[in-house]
């Protein structure tokens, strides 16, 4: 409803949240929003040019200036030089030292490489691979009790050698593998709780500190990270890196 | 109050003026001293590297310039430095540049070859003939620091049931988890190895790269800094920028020690 006031004039109704001079108001509040913006959008600019400058601009200078090319002359003269001749005898000479050296390294043995990352083994014959297939390695899980012990579950890598082989392996369960089910560790190392038949396979290669190769009755999982750090092979592959390596054969992981 | 207010604007737009030409300086001062830096490494290298006459039998300078020389020292070096790293049981990486392959050996037992997709490296590296470079190519480069998108161990913490009631049987691993393999790996000669994803299997992975790239430039950019405002000229650092699969890339990644060891053939 519209209201004349004493000088005979309409008046607007006036709301809640109307005040005098409102359109003026709004525009300072406008200008000033305007402002920040723009300040804001600026500093932006300013870090991002000053970012470019250090993480792009000068490394792609100074790459620039970083030349070197060495001016080859092959002077025929420098041939015959006795000191030259000298010197090339003397490379070659360590060359042939070095090669025959680096490839005594690689015998024509028999040797097995593992792949920790994709769960994968390559059995090598005469540095000709022969059969390659699916394993399981360790899971890197750390098992923690209240009581502070810890067990990290990873395959250790680097070159291991075989030392011990056999048939119809028994597994004696480590503190671990009670722990792990929350089962009272047994005191004695020959408590016969300890002890498992079949499920390591019908093979075990033996690789020091506990770590072995081995079957398995979980065959699903083969490709997987799950073991507690020995190698699980299927019962086909186990028999032929049994059958292949020897005590003493290398064991390459990675 | 009009002269008031072109007083105050007079002074700040001084008080601008001076910044920026402050900032300017500071800019030019930071540019000089990282385009005098590859100068002063490679004069650094000269006297660790370079060639020292022996008295007894000198040799002639000019062999330093010849092709056929230069090209068996370079191989000599290799080999030298394949042979050092073979001496003990450790994984190793090979990279030969000159035929884009990164091999991983175990007491020269190449366990994994993979190849390079495309790859960049400093110009200085690029000289294959320079006397200098292949004789700092001749000792392993020992890993010093390593940046990566994914950890080298992948360790999850499991705490062990308080009995059986409370234990539970081992989740299978989820292979379908993703990120995005990049790396960059520090060598005490100060050369560095950059070894980025090359698929960009999700949409996310371009920008991944180029924030994990950015950081390290900020990192060095920072210890640049750091030397250049104590009024030191900053290391140069070569580099190797290469362009993996992300499977070989995580290979690598995961194989390598974290204080491993890397010969370099250009």
């Amino acid at each position: 409803m519209e209201e004349t006031n004493f000088n005979g004039q309409q008046e607007q109704p006036v709301g809640m949240h109307d005040i005098p001079g409102r359109e003026e108001g709004f525009s300072i509040l406008k200008a000033g929003w305007f402002k920040i913006t723009i300040k804001i959008v600026s500093v932006t600019a300013v870090v991002i040019l000053l970012l470019s400058f250090f993480a792009f601009v000068v490394p792609s200078l100074r790459d620039m200036t970083a030349r070197s090319q060495t001016v080859i002359s092959n002077s025929k003269t420098l041939k015959k030089d006795a000191s030259y001749k000298k010197q090339i005898t003397q490379l070659n000479r360590d060359l042939q030292r070095l090669s025959r050296r680096y490839n005594s390294f690689t015998s024509g043995q028999t040797y097995l490489v593992i792949n920790t990352t994709d769960n994968l083994f390559f059995l090598y014959r005469n540095k000709k691979l022969i059969r390659e297939g699916h394993c399981s390695t360790g899971s890197f899980k750390m098992l923690k009790t209240e009581e502070g012990r810890s067990w990290i579950f990873k395959t250790p890598k680097g070159k291991f050698t075989i030392l011990g082989k056999q048939t119809n392996p028994t597994w004696r369960r480590p503190d671990w593998a009670f722990v792990e089910e929350g089962l009272p560790v047994p005191e004695r190392q020959d408590d016969p709780s300890r002890y498992e038949y079949g499920v390591l396979g019908d093979y075990a290669l033996a690789l020091g500190d506990g770590y072995l190769i081995h079957g398995t009755i979980y065959k699903r999982f083969l490709g997987m990270p799950v073991t507690h750090g020995c190698v699980r092979l299927n019962d086909e592959d186990l028999e032929a890196v049994f059958n292949s390596l020897s005590i003493g054969s290398k064991v390459y992981i990675f | 109050m009009d002269t008031e207010k072109k007083d105050i604007k007079g002074i700040t737009r001084k008080r601008l003026v001076a910044f920026l030409i402050a900032v300017t300086v500071i800019l030019l001062y930071y540019t000089v001293m990282q385009m005098v830096s590859p100068a002063k490494t490679m004069r650094q290298l000269k006297k660790e590297h370079g060639y020292v006459q022996d008295e007894k039998n000198p040799v002639n300078d000019s062999i330093f310039t010849d092709s056929a020389y230069l090209a068996l020292f370079r191989e000599v070096a290799f080999l030298k430095a394949r042979t050092a790293m073979a001496e003990n049981d450790s994984i190793y990486l090979s990279l030969n540049l000159a035929d884009s392959t990164v091999n991983l050996e175990i007491t020269g037992v190449t366990v994994a070859k993979t190849r390079i997709i495309s790859r960049k490296e400093s110009r200085i590296f690029r000289d294959r003939y320079s006397y200098i470079i292949s004789s700092l190519l001749s000792k392993p480069l020992t890993i010093t620091r390593n940046f990566a998108s994914i950890p080298k161990e992948p360790l999850m913490i499991k705490m062990a049931p308080k009995d059986t009631s409370e234990f539970k049987p081992d989740i299978i691993p989820d292979t379908a988890d993703y990120e995005p393999v990049n790396f960059i790996i520090e060598t005490d000669a100060g050369i560095v190895v950059y070894a980025y994803q090359e698929e960009r299997l999700n949409p996310g992975d371009r920008l991944h790269l180029f924030f994990f790239d950015l950081r390290y430039r900020i990192h060095s950019a920072w210890q640049d800094m750091k030397k250049i405002f104590t009024f030191r000229v900053p290391d140069y650092h070569m580099y190797v920028r290469m362009r993996l699969t992300r499977d070989d890339a995580k290979i690598i990644y995961r194989a390598l020690p974290e204080q491993g060891q890397i010969a370099i053939y250009r």
